[in-house]
């Protein structure tokens, strides 16, 4: 089954490169006038679970909602966030309660106005523990979320409040600056009451749905696809320019076919394999951009051989030579030396040995492991626990060999399915092992985060009070200069520590027909369907 | 022969249940839940997501219920897909896999059953050899190769066909996944067909039949068609079921929204009613077209005796 995809696209890229060459993309010709028809088709990795903004998991199912709903703000058209329900927002000195105050030309797509109770009620839906929301940590932000969340509080004592139909109060366990940016995810959008109880579960099937985006749902075909045509009702709608876009679950090699053959216009990603050759074929058309998620591998510092071992792990850090991993990805993926990815406003604390010449960072890697007790006589030998995925493998087996080289340690890659190795985790059994995160938010704290003692993806079990004292100190600061800096801090001392084992940053990857234009690169790689637009053209 | 029918119909019912026990066994022994992710859930809301799903009582109440459900021909909700139920799903992915899989065996039997008589009249001339030749590229060839050349001779470089999807009713979206599906059963039934035909066209009966002076268009229809499909029959009939319940590659090449990709993704997500339920489906599918094909049998062969 895995395997199917990359023989795919092994086939297609062979049989393309000896003589079938795709479209040059001079092949489209492309006008500056709009063209006639604004409809458009999206491929998506995967079908989303679910379309209901509370009970969903995936990011595509988020690329799809972002379609349907809008929160109080929303993912602007050039990296920002901009008002979207709400038409203003007040935040009081202590940065623990916000007032958003709705604009009354938000309306649902029956006609019904967007009221602050609708906030209320998607919010606390979200925690509610009947509900069985698996992301409704999100809401960890406001008072009482989390005791509600674990069924410890009635849901009514939310921090959230309609003071009127269109002012809604928010209440914040702390200050928390990245308000704006999580208001605009699924978890925090509105939800239509009435609906949701008269048709329960099937309230997301399109003859049911009521939603408050640019766009409404017209067509769900499980597997196939997912139809959106314009919602007149949006209050913004005459700057809303495609009037329907067919959204394509597929493969990422499909994907690739299917844009290539015209069928889709805007593809949501493509096999890192296929990245050079795909830009030698389709030049401008292949978009790559910095992706908000890191690539790494964390330790389990409670048991050994990594437990009370700072040498050893920061021997590992130090020896694997990224720029190896680098080109694996074809060069697509930038070398990681910290889990917080660069940020608006917040630069990345690198360990000063990430500049060292490879000699160098080799000579210390090698006197640091020798301190641990190990050298090539009596080397390390440890297992590597991974998911299994032909990526995976190909960094996986390279970390080895490079470990033997530079180290003479005997790293083992075994790969698990994913749940399996999940459970694993869950049990604490794998030492060394796999780990990714793709933040929430822009903001270092949703990376930083994955070390606290009690966050439940503290898989290796890191527990120092330095860091949480730094953590909690950042938490109570209103100032997002001093904030940041204690994060500047927190994550410096992840390094020294040698937590995690950064290998890569993530890249967004796009394919997009030159004739379709509004897009930005976008850190979070959200982009909505309302800010594009489809030129005058000639070919596919 | 209604005898038979009821007895192989009894029969089918522990033959499914077997099925449906081994196939629940096996899924719920796999390391993993369905809602296992990487980002883990406060266990409140762990244990109300259980709850929903029963997944919080004992294996065998889960199993019970199980049955009970599917006794009434309810096959649950999905796991995977939270909003939907797996007959929803079976019902709107079945109709697809069907539609294709009856198009690529009429496809099959038509090319395949025609390529192969003509071969084994026109043995060792180029009437034989040029088909089996093809015949032979067809049954090497798999599908995950033949899918991707013809997107990329047909919707790539000719534009002629789409590259994928399903619109349905419309035939362009039909010919590709049709002849992909299609080319391995008629290669395959090609070869089956020229084997069977050369062993009826020497048996005595045909020499019989030729020395009467019958023209040789009534010697092959009249007496040589029925025992030429024969063996054809037995194959067909698990065939049939097979392509029915979806080709997981034509699915991935294609981009089809069947229900073989269904049960694949629902393998890897543990969504345990999904898995069971198309299994089950698959069984009674096997069921019916073994009983169809002994009923075949009896009609092409009258020394086969049902009630025997």
């Amino acid at each position: 089954m895995k395997r199917l995809p990359a023989l795919v696209a092994a086939v297609l890229a062979a049989c393309s490169g000896g003589g079938m060459d795709a479209p040059a993309p001079s092949a489209i010709q492309v006008g500056t006038a709009l063209a006639a028809d604004q409809s458009m088709e999206r491929g998506l990795n995967a079908m989303p679970r679910t379309l209901d903004p509370t009970l969903l998991t995936d990011q595509d199912g988020q690329a799809v909602v972002d379609d349907l709903f809008e929160g109080l703000t929303a993912i602007g058209p050039n990296d920002d966030i901009v008002p979207g329900v709400a038409s203003s927002w007040e935040v009081s000195a202590d940065g623990k309660t916000w007032i958003f105050h709705l604009r009354p030309t938000a309306r649902w797509s029956n006609g019904d106005p967007v009221t602050a109770a609708d906030f209320v009620y998607a919010w606390r839906r979200e925690v509610d523990p009947k509900t069985g929301a698996e992301y409704a940590a999100a809401l960890a932000p406001l008072v009482n979320a989390t005791a509600i969340a674990s069924g410890q509080a009635p849901v009514e004592s939310l921090g959230v409040n309609a003071i009127d139909d269109h002012t809604l109060r928010v209440t914040l366990v702390s200050p928390t600056p990245y308000l704006l940016s999580v208001v605009a995810d699924s978890y925090f959008q509105p939800l239509p009451r009435a609906t949701i109880e008269r048709y329960g579960d099937s309230w997301t099937r399109p003859e049911h749905m009521v939603s408050n985006g640019p766009y409404v749902l017209t067509e769900l075909i499980v597997g196939d696809r997912i139809t959106l045509t314009k919602n007149p009702m949006y209050w913004a709608a005459k700057d809303v320019r495609v009037t329907r876009v067919n959204c394509y679950p597929l493969y990422t090699d499909l994907q690739v076919s299917r844009f290539i053959a015209g069928d889709i216009q805007f593809g949501s990603y493509f096999p890192g394999v296929q990245y050079r050759w795909l830009k030698s074929q389709l030049g401008d058309q292949v978009v790559t951009g910095p992706y908000l998620g890191v690539q790494m591998l964390a330790f389990n510092m409670v048991d050994p051989p990594f437990a009370n071992n700072r040498n050893l792990r920061l021997a590992l850090s130090m020896a694997l030579d990224r720029n190896i991993l680098v080109k694996l990805t074809q060069g697509m993926n930038p070398a990681a030396y910290s889990i917080v990815p660069a940020l608006p406003g917040y630069t990345p604390q690198l360990p000063a040995w990430a500049s060292w010449s490879d000699d160098k960072r080799h000579a210390e890697a090698r006197r640091l492991y020798a301190a641990a007790g190990y050298s090539k006589a009596h080397p390390l030998k440890v297992q590597l626990d991974y998911p299994t995925d032909d990526n995976n493998r190909d960094i996986m087996t390279a970390l080895a060999a490079i470990w033997r080289i530079n180290l003479g340690a005997d790293v083992e890659p075994y790969n698990e399915e994913f749940r399996v190795l999940q459970q694993n985790l869950l049990l604490h059994k794998p030492v060394l092992f796999w780990d990714s995160w793709i933040g929430d938010f822009p903001d270092p704290f949703t990376f930083v985060q994955l070390a606290q003692k009690d966050n439940p993806q503290n898989y290796g079990r890191f527990n120092d009070p330095r860091f949480e004292a730094l953590l909690t100190a950042a938490a109570n600061e209103p100032d997002n200069a001093k904030r940041y800096g204690y994060f500047e801090q927190s994550e410096q001392l992840l390094n020294q520590e040698a937590v995690f084992l950064p290998m890569v940053y993530y890249t967004s990857r796009h394919l997009i027909k030159p004739y379709i234009k509004g897009w930005h690169y976008n850190l979070q790689d959200r982009i909505p369907t309302r800010y594009l637009h489809v030129l005058e053209h000639e070919g596919r | 022969m209604l005898r038979f029918l009821l007895n192989r119909l009894l029969t089918a019912i522990p033959t499914l249940l077997i099925i449906a026990t081994l196939a629940f066994a096996l899924l719920h022994a796999t390391p993993g839940g369905p809602f296992d992710s990487a980002k883990r859930m406060p266990p409140a809301i762990q244990a109300s997501i259980e709850a929903k799903y029963h997944l919080n009582e004992p294996l065998w109440r889960q199993y019970a219920r199980y049955l009970g459900d599917l006794a009434h021909g309810d096959l649950g909700p999905s796991y995977q897909y939270r909003d939907t139920s797996v007959n929803s799903l079976i019902r709107q992915g079945f109709p697809v896999d069907a539609t294709i899989g009856v198009c690529a065996l009429l496809l099959a039997l038509l090319v395949g059953g025609t390529a192969g008589i003509l071969a084994a009249l026109h043995r060792n001339t180029s009437a034989d050899y040029v088909p089996m030749f093809f015949a032979a590229l067809g049954i090497s060839l798999p599908t995950f190769i033949i899918g991707p050349m013809l997107i990329l001779v047909f919707a790539i470089r000719l534009h002629w066909l789409p590259s994928g999807d399903w619109v349905t009713g419309s035939v362009r979206y039909l010919v590709l996944p049709v002849v992909a599906l299609a080319l391995p059963y008629t290669a395959y039934i090609a070869r089956m067909v020229r084997g069977a035909a050369i062993e009826v066209m020497a048996s005595p009966f045909i020499r019989t039949a030729r020395a009467k002076g019958m023209p040789p268009r009534t010697v092959i229809l009249r007496h040589a068609l029925r025992p030429i499909l024969t063996p054809l029959v037995s194959f067909l009939g698990p065939a049939f079921a097979g392509m029915l319940t979806g080709s997981i590659i034509i699915e991935s090449v294609f981009g089809l929204p069947g229900i073989g990709r269904y049960f694949v993704q629902g393998a890897v997500n543990r969504d345990y009613t999904l898995v069971v339920g198309i299994t089950v489906l698959y069984g009674v599918l096997i069921i019916v077209f073994n009983l169809l094909a002994d009923l075949c049998y009896a009609w092409l062969d009258p020394r086969v005796r049902l009630h025997s």
